[in-house]
C-alpha cells in the first residue's frame, strides 16, 4: 500500500484553534505523526514586562478564552502573596465560585466539540445549549460571558445580593438536571462507546514520564489534584471528591470530565449556601517589594504554573506562564501511534487542547 | 408524453421534491436539536449561489472527466426516476424495471469514487475510497432486501408490486425485517448521518467534493437531493405501496403523506446515532445485515411461492 | 456495551424535550439584544465629575483613552472603542466616580476614524489676571 500524507491544520474542521499536525498513512493507518506550534504566540510574557501589575491582571486574562478566570486568579494569587496582602474570605469564596462555574463551562464546551467531532450533532447543539444556562449565570454576576474582569489584586470586584444568590441556586439546580441527563446519554450510548473505547489508551506509567496533568492524568489512574492536596484558599474549606478512572481511553477522559462537572456543581452550591460576610477586597499598593514567588491552581485542563519576579517597581521583572496543555501535547504522538484515520479526530479532541495557552 | 417527462413525474416535479425534501430535512433535524433550521427558500437559495460561484479544479486534475461526472450520476438518477410511479401516474414501467432502476442508482456511488480519484488533493482521495468501501458493505444487503417483495409479488416491475400490495396489505407489515433492512441500506446509499463516512467533516473536510466548486457543487448536491427524492419513493412504492385501507384518499395525497413519513424516519436516525468507523460499518454489513437480509429472502420465498 | 436499542431509551425523551420546548436561539439581530443591566459595554462619562487626573489613561490595560491637556483646566479626554477591551478598569480606578460603563452595545462602523469618541472637552476659564 502506498503511503500518502495528510496535513491535519493550521485550518482543519476538527480544530478549534490552529495546531499543524502532518499524518503518514497507510491505507486508513497512521503510521508517523509530526506536530508544529506557535500559530498563537503572541508574546504576552514579554507583553507583561511593560505593563503595571493592575494592567496585567487584564492581560492575563486573555492567554486564554476559556479558562481566563483561572489565569487571572494565579496571577493576583501570586502578586498578593508578594505583597503579603491578606484576601478577604468573602472575596476568595466569590474567586472559588467563579472558578468552578468556569469548569462547567469548560467541560461542558468540551463535551460538545467532543461529540461533533465523532459526527454526534445532537450531544454537541445538546452540550451547548446547557452552556448558555453557565454563560447567563456568569453575565449577571460579572457582567460578561467569556471574559470576566472579576478579580482585581487583593480580592474581587463583584459582590452578592442574597436574592441574586437564590436565583443563582435555582439555575444551577436546572443545570444539575441537565447534566444529569447528558450523563446518562453518554454512559449508554452505543455508538458513542463504540466511538471512544479503547481509543488512544495511555498507561499510568506514560502519564509519569510525560508529567502529564489534568483529567488525562486522572483518567488513567493518577490520583492527584491540586484543589485536594495543595489546597490554597478556599479549597481547604471545602469538600469534594476527585473522579479517577482506570482505563486511559477518551472513554474514561469524557467520564471523568463529566463527573467533575457534577462535582463542581455541588461545589458551586457549597460555596453559596457558606458564603462568609465581610469585604471581597484590600486595598493593595502599586508597587510590588521586591521577590519571586511560584504560584499554582487547578485549571479546568490540568494545573497551571506562574512564576514571578519583582525588582520592587510597578512593573514585573519577568512572568513565566506554565499552562497544562503544553505538557498534555507532548503526549499526542503516542496517542496517534498505529490508529485509524477516523480515530484522529477523537485523539486530538480527546485531549482537550488550548492552543491559545499552550502558545501565549 | 414530452410533458411527462419534463414536467410532471419527470424532471421539474423531482426537481421541486428534492428542494423540499431537503428543507424539510433539515428543519427536522434542527428542530430536534433546539435550533431553529434554514427558511424554506434556503436550498433554493444555495443552489442559486452556488451557481454563480467560480469554478477551479486543482492542478492535475482532468476537467473533462470533473465536468461528466455530475452529469452522468444526475442522468442516472432521474432515468431511474422516470420508471418509479407516483401515487396511480407513472410515465414508463416494464417488466424487470426494478432490476435497471438499482442498476441505475449505483452509478452515482461509483461516479462520487471517481470524482474522488480524479481530483489530486489527499482529502477526496480519503473520500473516494471510503465511498468506494461504504458501497460494498451496505449495497449486497440493499438489493437482497429489495428483492424481498419482488419474490414476494411474482414480478420484477414496480408497478405490478404496487398493483399487489393493492390486492392484500403492505409488504412492510408482511416483511418488516426487509423494511428495516431497506431503510438502513437507504442511510448507507445517501450518505446520511450515521453514515456519512465519506463526507466526515471532522476527518477528511468534505470527502470527494472538496475540490469541487460552482456549477459543478451544485449538480452534485442536486444529484444527492434527487437520489434522497428516488430512494424514498422506491421504498414508499415497494414496501408501502397501494393498499385497500387508505382507498377513500387520493392516491397523490397518500403517496405525499407516507414519503414525508419515510423522511421524517431518516432524519430521526440522523439525530439519534453518532458517525460509524468505517471498519465498524464492514463488520456491520456483512456480519449482521447481509446474514438477515439472507433469513429475510428464505422467509419471503417460503411464503410467496 | 449497550445495545444500540437501549441507548434510545436515553436520548429519545430528550429529543422529545427539545420538541417540546422549542427553539433556543436568540433572535438578535433580527430581533432586540435582551442585555443585562451589569453588562460591561460602551465606556461613558459624567462630565461634571472628571477631574482630568489621569487615573484612568495611566490604568487602562488597551490604551484605549487619551489625555490632551491645555492648561489647568482645559483639557479633552479621547476614547477609542476598537482598542477598549472592556475590562471595566477605568471605573474601578476612577476616585471621582465619573467614568463608568453602561451596558449598551458597541455596533461597529466601516470608517476605523468614525469610532472614536470625545468624552470630555473642557474650554477651561479665561486669563483675566492683570
Amino acid at each position: 500500500m502506498s503511503k500518502i500524507t495528510v496535513p491535519i491544520g493550521p485550518q482543519h474542521p476538527l480544530l478549534k484553534e490552529p495546531l499543524a499536525f502532518s499524518l503518514t498513512l497507510e491505507g486508513e493507518h497512521v503510521i508517523e505523526s509530526a506536530m508544529r506550534l506557535g500559530y498563537v504566540h503572541r508574546g504576552l510574557e514579554r507583553l507583561s514586562q511593560e505593563r503595571t501589575y493592575v494592567q496585567n491582571v487584564h492581560l492575563f486574562e486573555r492567554v486564554c478564552g476559556i479558562c481566563s478566570h483561572i489565569h487571572s486568579t494565579t496571577f493576583c494569587q501570586g502578586v498578593e502573596a508578594l505583597s503579603g496582602l491578606e484576601v478577604p474570605p468573602r472575596g476568595l469564596y466569590l474567586r472559588a465560585l467563579l472558578c468552578e462555574l468556569e469548569r462547567i463551562h469548560s467541560h461542558l464546551l468540551w463535551l460538545g466539540v467532543q461529540a461533533r467531532n465523532i459526527g454526534f450533532d445532537t450531544i454537541f447543539m445538546y452540550a451547548w445549549r446547557d452552556r448558555e444556562i453557565i454563560l447567563d449565570i456568569m453575565e449577571d454576576l460579572s457582567g460578561g460571558r467569556v471574559s470576566h474582569a472579576v478579580n482585581i489584586i487583593g480580592g474581587v470586584r463583584i459582590d452578592l445580593t442574597p436574592e441574586h444568590r437564590d436565583v443563582i441556586l435555582g439555575q444551577l439546580d436546572t443545570l444539575e438536571t441537565q447534566i444529569e441527563a447528558l450523563l446518562g446519554v453518554v454512559e449508554n450510548e452505543s455508538s458513542f462507546q463504540g466511538r471512544t473505547r479503547n481509543i488512544g489508551t495511555l498507561s499510568l506509567e506514560q502519564i509519569r514520564r510525560y508529567c502529564v496533568v489534568g483529567p488525562v492524568a486522572r483518567a488513567s489512574g493518577l490520583d492527584m489534584d491540586l484543589r485536594r492536596d495543595m489546597p490554597y484558599p478556599p479549597y481547604d474549606q471545602l469538600k469534594f471528591r476527585v473522579p479517577v478512572r482506570y482505563e486511559g481511553d477518551a472513554w474514561a477522559r469524557t467520564l471523568v470530565r463529566m463527573l467533575e462537572m457534577v462535582e463542581s456543581v455541588h461545589l458551586c452550591r457549597q460555596i453559596l449556601t457558606t458564603l462568609p460576610d465581610g469585604p471581597t477586597s484590600a486595598r493593595a499598593k502599586r508597587r510590588v517589594p521586591p521577590g519571586e514567588v511560584v504560584s499554582r491552581a487547578e485549571a479546568p485542563r490540568g494545573e497551571v504554573i506562574y512564576y514571578i519576579r519583582s525588582d520592587g517597581s510597578d512593573k514585573p521583572a519577568r512572568v513565566k506562564v506554565r499552562t497544562p496543555t503544553l505538557t498534555n501535547l507532548i503526549t499526542l504522538p503516542d496517542q496517534l501511534q498505529n490508529i485509524s484515520m477516523a480515530d484522529v479526530s477523537v485523539v486530538i479532541s480527546g485531549v482537550d487542547l488550548c492552543i491559545a495557552c499552550a502558545d501565549r | 408524453m414530452l410533458l411527462k417527462l419534463l414536467v410532471f413525474p419527470g424532471f421539474l416535479f423531482l426537481f421541486v421534491c428534492a428542494l423540499f425534501f431537503d428543507w424539510v430535512d433539515r428543519r427536522m433535524i434542527a428542530r430536534f436539536q433546539g435550533r431553529v433550521g434554514p427558511p424554506w427558500y434556503q436550498p433554493v437559495a444555495d443552489f442559486i449561489k452556488l451557481l454563480a460561484k467560480e469554478d477551479i479544479l486543482p492542478t492535475g486534475a482532468n476537467p473533462l472527466t470533473a465536468a461528466a461526472l455530475p452529469m452522468i450520476s444526475l442522468a442516472a438518477v432521474l432515468t431511474a426516476g422516470l420508471y418509479i410511479p407516483f401515487g396511480t401516474i407513472s410515465t414508463a414501467s416494464f417488466e424487470g424495471d426494478l432490476i435497471v432502476v438499482l442498476f441505475l442508482l449505483s452509478l452515482p456511488a461509483l461516479a462520487y469514487f471517481l470524482a474522488g480519484w480524479i481530483s489530486v488533493g489527499v482529502y477526496s482521495v480519503l473520500g473516494g475510497s471510503r465511498a468506494l468501501l461504504q458501497y460494498f458493505s451496505y449495497e449486497v444487503p440493499f438489493l437482497m432486501a429489495l428483492a424481498g417483495p419482488a419474490i414476494l409479488s411474482g414480478s420484477w416491475s414496480i408497478a405490478h408490486i404496487v398493483d399487489y400490495q393493492g390486492q392484500t396489505i403492505w409488504i412492510a407489515l408482511m416483511q418488516p425485517l426487509g423494511f428495516v433492512l431497506a431503510i438502513i441500506g437507504l442511510i448507507g446509499k445517501l450518505k446520511r448521518d450515521p453514515l456519512d463516512i465519506p463526507k466526515a467533516k471532522s476527518e477528511v473536510v468534505a470527502g470527494s467534493l472538496t475540490e469541487f466548486s460552482g456549477r459543478k457543487l451544485a449538480l452534485w448536491h442536486l444529484t444527492m437531493n434527487m437520489q434522497t427524492v428516488v430512494g424514498i419513493f422506491l421504498l414508499v412504492n415497494l414496501f408501502l405501496g397501494q393498499s385497500s385501507v387508505f382507498g377513500t384518499i387520493p392516491a397523490f395525497l397518500s403517496f405525499s403523506l407516507k414519503s414525508v413519513g419515510i423522511l421524517l424516519l431518516l432524519s430521526t436516525a440522523s439525530a439519534l446515532y453518532a458517525r460509524l468507523r468505517i471498519d465498524q460499518l464492514a463488520t456491520l454489513g456483512w456480519r449482521v445485515l447481509a446474514p438477515l437480509a439472507l433469513v429475510q429472502i428464505l422467509v419471503a420465498t417460503w411464503i410467496g411461492g | 456495551m449497550a445495545s444500540p436499542l437501549r441507548s434510545l431509551a436515553y436520548l429519545l425523551p430528550q429529543i422529545w424535550r427539545a420538541l417540546k420546548q422549542g427553539p433556543r436561539t436568540v433572535k438578535y439581530p433580527f430581533g432586540p439584544a435582551e442585555l443585562p443591566e451589569g453588562y460591561r459595554g460602551r465606556v461613558v462619562i459624567r462630565e461634571e465629575n472628571c477631574r482630568g487626573c489621569n487615573m484612568c489613561v495611566r490604568d487602562c490595560p488597551a490604551f484605549a483613552l487619551e489625555l490632551e491637556r491645555n492648561g489647568r483646566d482645559a483639557y479633552r479626554l479621547i476614547y477609542h472603542p476598537e482598542r477598549c477591551a472592556y475590562c471595566g478598569q477605568c471605573e474601578l480606578s476612577c476616585n471621582f466616580d465619573a467614568i463608568y460603563l453602561s451596558n449598551e452595545f458597541v455596533p461597529g462602523e466601516p470608517d476605523r476614524a468614525d469610532l472614536s469618541v470625545v468624552l470630555v472637552n473642557k474650554e477651561g476659564k479665561e486669563d483675566t489676571s492683570a
